[in-house]
C-alpha cells in the first residue's frame, strides 16, 4: 500500500513538497479553527464580549492585514524552497518517456539523444542520482506523475517538457497518468524501480543484450507461435524478427513488474489472460483479444513471454 | 419426461436432491438441525488439510487469477477466459476433466496441464502450501 | 433629437437628507379603478397561454425550477459514479458510460445548473429588490429561459443514446478533436454548451441594464443592495469571460468539422491555445458562480441578525475586486503544463491574492452576526454551513495556489475535494439558504422549518463525509477522472466513505424536494415580510411588483421608513397605476437613480417561445448532422426573433408624457444614451468584441508558438490592394449609414427614401469587403485546413463574415420598419442600434485587416 502517495515520500523532490504540504495543512487547520472560533463567538458570546468584532477595524484587520501577512510569508517561503525543485545538480541519466494511449514508452537516451535502450511501463533508475525525464506524447495530453518521488508534469503534443528528480532509497514507486486521456485513463500506470547504482549498472548492461534463444520445447513453440500470430507487427523483441513499434517493447517483458501499464502483475497466468482477452480487461486499447489460440498455444506464448527476463 | 422438458435439467436436479434430502432426513436418528439442513450433494469432502481460505483469497488476489476467472469475493475478478468460479464448492468437475476433489484441486491450481494437457490454464508455479490455501478458498464458494 | 431635450423634464429625486422624511408624491387617495387597471395590465395569460408569460415573477420561478432540475439530474449522475467507485475494480458501469457521466456531471453542474441558477434567482429577485415592475427586456429573459430549457433538456438526453460527450468538462484537445473523438459526442458539448452560453450572455445583458437602469428612484449606487452589486459584477464578468468559451468552442468545432488545425501541433496549432481560452473563461466562471451567492449571503445575514451589514463599502469593493482579480488567475489551472517558472510565480501570487477580497466578505459577515442577534431559523443554518464549508474550501484553495503543492495535487481527488468545498459551500448552501429565505416572497406557505433543518444536517454532514475524505484519497495519490482503481492501491475504504456521504447528500436533497412538494405554492400571493427584513423585495406585491414605486433614502428602507409598506400599497408613491395603459416601469439614471423616463415594456408572447425552440432545434440539428432541417429551423428562429422584436420599439405612448406623481412628468420614449436598448447594444458590442479579441489572441498566440509557419515576406501574402479595397468598402458603408442617420434626423422630416437606399447600398459593400479578403487569401493558395496560420486567418474572416451577416439582417430589418412607417425622426431606436453595431462591425473589420495584412509585413 501507499506506493503512490504524496505524503509517503522517497525522494528529495517529493520530500520538499511533503514538508510544504504539512506546513500548509497545519496552517490551514489553525486558520480554519480561528475563523470558526470567531464565528462561534459572534453567535453565542454575550453582547459585551463581541463588541470588538463589529467594526471596520475587525474586518480590515482580519480580512486584509492578516491574509496579506500570512500569504506573503507563505509565498516567499514556498517560492524559495521550490527554486531547488527546478534547478538542482546535473543529471546522470536521461530517460525519454512518451505517453501513449494507454501506456508508457520508455527510452534510455545518451547525451546525444540517441536511444540506447527501449522499455515500457517500467523505469529502472539508480538511487541517489538525479535522473532527467524528457516527456513527450504520441497522441493526446498525458501527465507524468510518480507521487512518492516528485510532482507531475504534462506531456503535450508539439512540446517537450523536462523534469529532473531522484529516488533516495531502493524501492518500487508507482506512477500514474494524471491528465484524462480517454477511455482507459484509469488503467495507465507504471513503476519506477530504484536500484542501488551497481545493481542498476548490471541490469543496464544485461538489458542491452538481446534475450537468449529459448531451448525448452514449450518456449521454442511459444516463440514460434508469437511470430506466426503476427505479434511482431506491433511488438518488438530484440534478437527476433518481431520489430513492431505500435505497442510496448516486449524484449524483457517477463522481467517487468506489471503488464497492461501497471494494471496486472507479470506472471504466466496474467500474460495468458491478457493475450486471450485484452479487450475485455482494458477495452478500447489497441491490442485485439487473441481468441483464436488453442489452450496449449496460449500457454506456450505466455510461457515464452514470461521467460523473457 | 414431461416434467423434465418443462423445467429443464437444473430444476430436475433440485427436485431429485430434495427428494434424497427428505429420505436422508427421515432416516437420520441424530436429528440435529445442522446436519439435517445439508443437502446430500453438499456433503462431499471439501476441506483441504492445512488450507486457510483467507490466505487463499489473498494469494488469488496477488496472482490476479481474476484476469481469467470470475471469482466471488475477490475484487476485480471479472475474467472471461476460463470458467467462472462461482459456486465452485458445489462444482462436480474441475475444468470439466476430473472430479472435484481436494487433492486434485490442489494439483490443478499448481499445474493444470499435468491433468488436462489441452487446457489453456498454465502451470502457475504455486507452492504446495499456496495451492492448499487457494483450494481451501475455492471450496468456500457455494 | 438629443438627450438634452429631456433634461429639463427630469425632477431631482435625489434625497437631500439621508434617511430624512420623504415627501409623498401622491398623498391623496387614489382614484377608483386605478388598481384594477394595473392588475388588468399585468394579468397573466390563462390556460395554455400561461407558457407565453414573460413577467419576471413567472419566468423567474420556471427558471429556478429548471436549474434545480438539472442540479438533481447531475446529482443522480454523481451518485452512479460514487456507486461505481465504492469498491475497487467494480464493473457497475463501464469506462464508456463512466467517462460520459463525469463529463456530463461537471458540464451540467457548471453550465446547466450553477450559472443558470444564479441568473434565474436574479431574474426573480432583482426587480423586486429594486422596486422595478419587471426587468427591462422581459422577452429577452423569457427567450434566454426557453432556449436554455429546450437546449438543456436535449443536451441531457444525449446520455440515453450513448452520445453524451466524454472528453471531460474542460474538453482538452487533441483528445476531443476529430482524430481521437470521431463520434458526435464532442459536438454535443461544443454546440450545446456554446448555445447555452449565448443564453447566459443574454441573461447577463438583461441583468446589467436591469441593475443600472431600472431602480427605485433614490436608490443610488451607495444604497444599492449588495446583491445588486454582486449581480452587476457577475454580469460584467459573464460579458468578458464567456465570449472566450464561445470563441474556443467555435475554433474547436471548426477543427472537428472542417479540419482547420487550431490545436493540432503537427500542423502549427497548439493544444495549449485551448487551455488558455478555456481557463480565461473557466476560472472567472468559479467567481461568476460564487459572487451572486455571496451577494445573497450579504442580504440574508443582516436580516437573520436583524442589523445592517457591517462594512458595506468594504464588501462592495471586495465584490468588485474579486471580479477584477479573477481574470488574472487562469494559468493556475495550467501549473503542470511546463510553463516558465516566472509566470508560474506570478499566477501563484495572484491566485493567493484573490483570497483577500473573499476574506473581507467572510469577516464582514462575522462582524454583522456579532453586532446583531442571530435568529435560529433554517436560512441561518445554511448560512453557517456555507461559512464552514466555504472557508475550508478557500483554505485548500490557497494550498493549491502554491505551485509545488499543485504539482502533486493537480488532477487528483484533492482538487475534486477542494472545488466541491468551494462550489457546494460557495453556491449550493447559499442557494438553499436563499430558497428558505425568499420562498415567502413567492409562495403562500413558507417552507417547513423541521424538514429544512433535516435537509440541512443531512447535506452538511454528507458533504463533509464525502469531500473531506477526498482530500486524503487525493493525497494518497488517486487521480481524478478514473472509472476504477486497483484494490492494492488502498483507496477502497476512503472511496466507500465518500460514497456513503454522497448518498446522505442525496437524502438531504430528497427531503428538500418533499418540503417543496408539500409547501411551495407559487403564483397565489405571498406571505409578507416574515423575517422583518429591510429591503424592497419584502414590500407587499402583486404581479406588477409594488403598487407604487417608492423613493429610497437608505439601504434598508423597510427598517428606516416604518410606514413605507403602507404608503407603497396605498399608491402614495410614484407610478401608482398604468398611465400608458400598458406594462411599464421607471427607468432611472445609472449612478444616482433619478427617474428618467417611463419604459413601456412588452407583455406575454409566444414569439419568444417559438424563437427559442427553433434556435435550440437549429443547434441540435447541426449536432446530429441533420443539416437541412437545421437550416430551416435557423431561418424560422431568425423570423421569430424579428417577429418578437417588431413591437419592441413602440415610440412615444399615445398619451404622450405621463405624470407619475408629485408633479413629475416623464417622457414615455427616449433615444440615445438614456435609452435602455442603447445600453444593451453597447454591451452586445463588448461581447462581440471579446469573441473577436479571443480570435486575435489565437492569431498572436499561434504565432509565438510556431512563427515559422507565418509568411516571412510580403510575396507570400495577398497583394496589398486586396485589404485596401476591403477597407475602402468598409469605410464607405459606414459613411452611408452615417448619411442615412443624418437624413433621418433632419428637421423638418424629409422623404425616407434616401435613408432606405443608403442602408440598402451599404449592405453589399460590407459583403464585398469580406469577399475581397477571402478571395485575396485564396489567391495566394492559402487554405484553412493546411496550417494553424491558414486556419486562424480564415477564422478571422469567417467571424467578420458572421458579423456582416447579422448586420445585413439588421439593415434590412431597419429598412422594412421604415417602409412600415415604424421609423421616423422620433421613433428611431431601431435605426440607432443598427447604426451603432454597424460602426462597430466596420471597426472590427478594419482591425482584422490590419492584423492579417500589416502584422506579417511588420515582421518581414
Amino acid at each position: 500500500m501507499w506506493i503512490q502517495s504524496t505524503m509517503v515520500t522517497y525522494g528529495p523532490h517529493a520530500a520538499i513538497i511533503e514538508t510544504l504540504s504539512w506546513v500548509m495543512i497545519i496552517g490551514a487547520a489553525l486558520i480554519f479553527l480561528l475563523v470558526m472560533g470567531l464565528a462561534t463567538l459572534a453567535i453565542l458570546a454575550p453582547a459585551r464580549m463581541r463588541g470588538w468584532m463589529t467594526g471596520r477595524k475587525f474586518i480590515i484587520g482580519l480580512g486584509i492585514i492578516f491574509p496579506v501577512v500570512t500569504l506573503t510569508a507563505l509565498l516567499t517561503w514556498g517560492l524559495s524552497i521550490s527554486r531547488v525543485l527546478v534547478t538542482g545538480e546535473p543529471a546522470v541519466l536521461r530517460v525519454e518517456v512518451i505517453g501513449e494511449r494507454w501506456w508508457w514508452r520508455v527510452h534510455y537516451v545518451d547525451a546525444e539523444g540517441a536511444v540506447r535502450l527501449v522499455s515500457a511501463n517500467e523505469i529502472k533508475v539508480p538511487t541517489g542520482r538525479p535522473i532527467e525525464f524528457v516527456l513527450k506524447t504520441q497522441d493526446v495530453i498525458h501527465s507524468f506523475w510518480v507521487p512518492s518521488l516528485a510532482g507531475k508534469l504534462d506531456m503535450i503534443p508539439g512540446r517537450v517538457n523536462v523534469t529532473r528528480f531522484s529516488a533516495e532509497r531502493p524501492g518500487i514507486y508507482r506512477g500514474q497518468c494524471a491528465e484524462y486521456c480517454g477511455a482507459q485513463h484509469a488503467l495507465m500506470a507504471f513503476y519506477v524501480i530504484a536500484l542501488p547504482p551497481d545493481e542498476f549498472e548490471a541490469w543496464y548492461a544485461r538489458e542491452a543484450i538481446p534475450p537468449a534463444e529459448p531451448v525448452i520445447p514449450l518456449l521454442v513453440r511459444g516463440k514460434t507461435l508469437f511470430l506466426e500470430n503476427g505479434c511482431g507487427a506491433c511488438h518488438t523483441i530484440r534478437g527476433t524478427s518481431a520489430a513492431g513499434l505500435v505497442g510496448p517493447d516486449l524484449t524483457y517483458v517477463g522481467g517487468r513488474r506489471s503488464i497492461a501499464a501497471g494494471t496486472y502483475p507479470t506472471n504466466i497466468g496474467t500474460l495468458a489472460g491478457w493475450v486471450s482477452s485484452s479487450q475485455h480487461l482494458k477495452p478500447d486499447n489497441l491490442m485485439p483479444s487473441f481468441g483464436n489460440l488453442q489452450g496449449e498455444e496460449l500457454r506456450a506464448i505466455a510461457a515464452y513471454l514470461e521467460s523473457l527476463k | 419426461m414431461l416434467l423434465w422438458q418443462r423445467n429443464g435439467p437444473g430444476q430436475m436436479r433440485r427436485i431429485v436432491s430434495a427428494a434424497l434430502f427428505m429420505m436422508l432426513a427421515g432416516c437420520n436418528d441424530d436429528g440435529s438441525a445442522q446436519k439435517a439442513s445439508q443437502p446430500l450433494d453438499e456433503l462431499r469432502i471439501t476441506r483441504v488439510a492445512g488450507g486457510e481460505p483467507e490466505r487463499g483469497r489473498r494469494i488469488i488476489a496477488a496472482y490476479e487469477c481474476g484476469v481469467c476467472h470470475v471469482i466471488p469475493g475477490v475484487q476485480g475478478a471479472h475474467g472471461i477466459v476460463g470458467p467462472p468460479l462461482t459456486g465452485f464448492g458445489r462444482r462436480q468437475f474441475i475444468g470439466g476433466v476430473v472430479p472435484n476433489e481436494p487433492s486434485l484441486l490442489v494439483r490443478w491450481v499448481q499445474d493444470a496441464p499435468s491433468i488436462a494437457p489441452h487446457t489453456g490454464m498454465p502451470d502457475l508455479g504455486l507452492s504446495d502450501e499456496e495451492a492448499r490455501h487457494v483450494a481451501a478458498y475455492l471450496y468456500t464458494l457455494r | 433629437m438629443s438627450d438634452a431635450t429631456f433634461q429639463g423634464g427630469i425632477a431631482d429625486t435625489r434625497v437631500r437628507q439621508e434617511g430624512g422624511p420623504v415627501r409623498l408624491p401622491n398623498p391623496a387617495p387614489r382614484p377608483r379603478g386605478e388598481l384594477e387597471e394595473l392588475k388588468r395590465v399585468w394579468e397573466q395569460p390563462k390556460g395554455i397561454h400561461f407558457i407565453s408569460a414573460v413577467n419576471n415573477n413567472y419566468v423567474g420561478v420556471w427558471y429556478v425550477g429548471t436549474a434545480f432540475l438539472f442540479f438533481v439530474l447531475a446529482g443522480i449522475l454523481a451518485l452512479i459514479m460514487r456507486t461505481q467507485l465504492a469498491q475497487p475494480e467494480l464493473r457497475l458501469v463501464g469506462h464508456e458510460l463512466y467517462n460520459q457521466l463525469f463529463t456530463m456531471h461537471g458540464t451540467i453542474m457548471m453550465f446547466l445548473f450553477a450559472v443558470p441558477m444564479v441568473e434565474a434567482l436574479s431574474v426573480f429577485l432583482l426587480p423586486n429588490m429594486q422596486a422595478a415592475r419587471d426587468l427591462p427586456f422581459p422577452r429577452l429573459s423569457a427567450y434566454a429561459f426557453w432556449a436554455y430549457f429546450f437546449g438543456g433538456l436535449a443536451f441531457f438526453t444525449s446520455l440515453f443514446f450513448g452520445l453524451a460527450p466524454n472528453g471531460g468538462w474542460f474538453m482538452y484537445p487533441p483528445l476531443t478533436s476529430y482524430i481521437y473523438s470521431p463520434g458526435i459526442n464532442a459536438d454535443f458539448w461544443l454546440l450545446g454548451i456554446g448555445f447555452i452560453e449565448i443564453s447566459a450572455i443574454a441573461g447577463a445583458i438583461e441583468i446589467i441594464v436591469g441593475v443600472l437602469k431600472t431602480r427605485a428612484p433614490g436608490q443610488s449606487l451607495d444604497k444599492l443592495p449588495v446583491y445588486s452589486w454582486a449581480m452587476l459584477v457577475f454580469a460584467l464578468m459573464v460579458i468578458v469571460a464567456f465570449p472566450a468559451i464561445i470563441a474556443a468552442t467555435l475554433l474547436l468545432e471548426l477543427e472537428r468539422a472542417f479540419h482547420w488545425p487550431f490545436f493540432i501541433a503537427e500542423k502549427g496549432g497548439d493544444p495549449l491555445l485551448w487551455q488558455h481560452l478555456f481557463w480565461f473563461f473557466g476560472h472567472p466562471e468559479v467567481y461568476v458562480i460564487f459572487l451572486p451567492a455571496a451577494g445573497m449571503v450579504s442580504m440574508i445575514v443582516p436580516t437573520m441578525a436583524q442589523t445592517p451589514l457591517a462594512g458595506y463599502r468594504l464588501v462592495v469593493l471586495a465584490v468588485i475586486g474579486t471580479g477584477f482579480l479573477s481574470f488574472g488567475l487562469w494559468v493556475h489551472h495550467m501549473f503542470t503544463t511546463g510553463l516558465p517558472q516566472l509566470s508560474l510565480s506570478f499566477f501563484s501570487a495572484a491566485s493567493m491574492a484573490v483570497s483577500i477580497p473573499t476574506g473581507i466578505q467572510v469577516f464582514a459577515w462575522i462582524a454583522t452576526i456579532a453586532s446583531g442577534k442571530l435568529q435560529n431559523k433554517t436560512p441561518t443554518y445554511f448560512i453557517l454551513g456555507f461559512l464552514f464549508i466555504f472557508v475550508l474550501g478557500g483554505l485548500t484553495g490557497v494550498m493549491v495556489a502554491m505551485v509545488p503543492f499543485d504539482w502533486q495535487a493537480h488532477d487528483t481527488y484533492f482538487i475534486v475535494a477542494h472545488f466541491h468545498y468551494v462550489l457546494i459551500g460557495g453556491m449550493v448552501f447559499p442557494m438553499f439558504a436563499a430558497f428558505y429565505y425568499w420562498a415567502p416572497t413567492a409562495s403562500q406557505r413558507p417552507l417547513s422549518e423541521t424538514l429544512g433543518k433535516w435537509a440541512f444536517w443531512l447535506i452538511f454532514i454528507g458533504v463533509n463525509v464525502t469531500f473531506f475524505t477526498m482530500h486524503i484519497t487525493g493525497l494518497m495519490g488517486m487521480p481524478r477522472r478514473t472509472y476504477t482503481y486497483l484494490a492494492e492501491m488502498g483507496w477502497g475504504t476512503f472511496n466507500l466513505i465518500s460514497t456513503l456521504g454522497a448518498y446522505m447528500i442525496g437524502a438531504g436533497v430528497l427531503i428538500f424536494l418533499i418540503d417543496l412538494a408539500k409547501n411551495f405554492r407559487p403564483y397565489q400571493g405571498d406571505l409578507g415580510n416574515v423575517w422583518n427584513a429591510g429591503t424592497l423585495e419584502w414590500l407587499p406585491s402583486g404581479n406588477y411588483q409594488t403598487r407604487s414605486i417608492p423613493i429610497i433614502t437608505s439601504r434598508e428602507p423597510l427598517w428606516d421608513q416604518p410606514s413605507l409598506a403602507n404608503h407603497v400599497e396605498a399608491g402614495r408613491y410614484y407610478l401608482p397605476g398604468a398611465p400608458t395603459r400598458g406594462r411599464e416601469t421607471i427607468v432611472t439614471s445609472p449612478i444616482d437613480a433619478r427617474a428618467q423616463y417611463v419604459l413601456q415594456i412588452p407583455g406575454p408572447s409566444w414569439r419568444t417561445v417559438f424563437a427559442a425552440f427553433f434556435t435550440a432545434s437549429f443547434f441540435i440539428g447541426l449536432t446530429i448532422k441533420l443539416y437541412i432541417p437545421a437550416f430551416i429551423c435557423g431561418i424560422l428562429a431568425v423570423v421569430c426573433v424579428i417577429w418578437w422584436l417588431w413591437d419592441t420599439d413602440p415610440g412615444p405612448a399615445e398619451v404622450g408624457d405621463v405624470d407619475i406623481g408629485g408633479g413629475l412628468r416623464l417622457p414615455t420614449y427616449v433615444t440615445g444614451s438614456m435609452n435602455h436598448s442603447w445600453w444593451a447594444m453597447i454591451i452586445l458590442m463588448m461581447v462581440t468584441g471579446m469573441v473577436f479579441s479571443c480570435i486575435v489572441f489565437s492569431y498572436l498566440f499561434l504565432w509565438t508558438v510556431n512563427p515559422r509557419i507565418w509568411p516571412t515576406s510580403a510575396a507570400a501574402l495577398p497583394s496589398i490592394w486586396w485589404p485596401v479595397g476591403a477597407g475602402a468598402l468598409l469605410v464607405a458603408s459606414s459613411l452611408l449609414v452615417w448619411l442615412a442617420g443624418r437624413r433621418l434626423s433632419q428637421v423638418p422630416e424629409r422623404s425616407a427614401w434616401l435613408t432606405r437606399i443608403a442602408l440598402l447600398v451599404a449592405i453589399p459593400l460590407l459583403i464585398g469587403s469580406v469577399a475581397l479578403e477571402v478571395f485575396g487569401q485564396l489567391e495566394t493558395g492559402l487554405r484553412p485546413s493546411e496550417s494553424g496560420y491558414g486556419a486562424v486567418v480564415y477564422s478571422l474572416a469567417s467571424y467578420q463574415g458572421f458579423v456582416v451577416a447579422v448586420l445585413a439582417i439588421m439593415g434590412l430589418y431597419t429598412v422594412v420598419r421604415s417602409l412600415a412607417g415604424r421609423l421616423n425622426r422620433v421613433r428611431r431606436s431601431t435605426f440607432d442600434n443598427t447604426q451603432l453595431f454597424w460602426h462597430y462591425g466596420v471597426a472590427q473589420g478594419l482591425v482584422a485587416l490590419l492584423i492579417v495584412h500589416a502584422f506579417p509585413r511588420l515582421l518581414g
